[in-house]
């Protein structure tokens, strides 16, 4: 773990919006991002987990086997995020990525179609219900998605490839306009 | 080649979330003769029918699998996590 706090620049910058009637894409604020490994396979700490991320909805998100994220809008001081790791140390490795991830949301009548386009997993609601989680590809681009609302999915990204991806939402969403 | 592959985490996904390690082969002891390495490095058997193989689910769990698919048909006929089956055949 490095000694010094890394200084935060929005990769996203200045907080974009692309919106109709029908779609629109929302940067989030870069909130933090923890990716947690079990240290034992098999042991079910989804329990553990909800305790340790707090109250807000969705704030856990299953990344395979053994892995997850804990996501959320504020940013994590660096005294949180220890005792974060301390509470799970026994449990489970944690590694702040809320510099290293860019969160993305799509929400409007047409996010399935839109969403559609890129990647080939089943969007449906009873396929891929509310808090569902899936990694998966967009385009070429890895991702991570997770639906928030019946209308509205988040899409985790690394960061380098936040801008990319950016515009080829756009462009997904261009014939809805 | 198959185009959509059960993951046993993620369900069905397109090859193109996957990366190809080959055929499914003992591993020789790192003392046996340079004959055996040849065999398991370089030589393949390219079978008509059933076949072993590595995958990685790069785009997805991130997990090594092992598919049993038909070159010629393009079946899939298993798709098994690694590290679970080999867990399992150590535990029978």
């Amino acid at each position: 773990m490095s000694e010094f706090a890394i200084v935060h620049r929005s990769a996203l910058a200045p907080a974009p919006r692309v919106a109709s009637h029908r779609i629109a894409i929302i940067a989030l604020p870069e909130g933090h991002v923890v990716q947690v490994f079990e240290r034992a396979p098999g042991a079910d700490l989804l329990a553990v987990l909800a305790d340790a991320a707090g109250t807000a909805p969705h704030a856990v998100r299953t990344a395979g086997p053994g892995q997850w994220f804990i996501v959320g809008d504020e940013p994590l001081p660096r005294d949180t995020f220890l005792d974060l790791a301390n509470a799970l140390g026994p449990h489970a490795a944690t590694v702040d990525q809320s510099h290293g991830r860019v969160r993305i949301r799509v929400e409007g009548t047409v996010v399935e179609r839109m969403l559609a386009k890129g990647t080939a997993i089943d969007l449906d609601i009873g396929a891929f219900p509310v808090g569902h989680s899936a990694a998966t590809l967009l385009g070429h681009v890895s991702v991570h998605l997770t639906r928030l609302d019946a209308t509205a999915f988040e899409i985790m990204v690394l960061r380098g490839f936040a801008s990319s991806l950016w515009e080829g939402l756009e462009r997904m969403s261009a014939e809805f306009g | 080649m198959a185009s959509l592959i059960s993951c046993p985490h993620c369900g069905a996904r397109p090859k193109e979330e996957f990366t190809i390690k080959g055929a499914v082969l003992p591993r020789p002891d790192a003392g046996a003769g340079s004959e055996a390495w040849m065999d398991y490095v370089y030589r393949r058997d390219n079978p008509r029918g059933a076949y072993r193989e590595y995958w990685h689910h790069t785009s997805g769990c991130r997990r090594w699998l092992v598919v049993t698919r038909d070159t010629a048909s393009h079946e899939v006929a298993a798709c098994q996590d690694a590290a679970l089956a080999k867990r399992a055949e150590a535990q029978p």
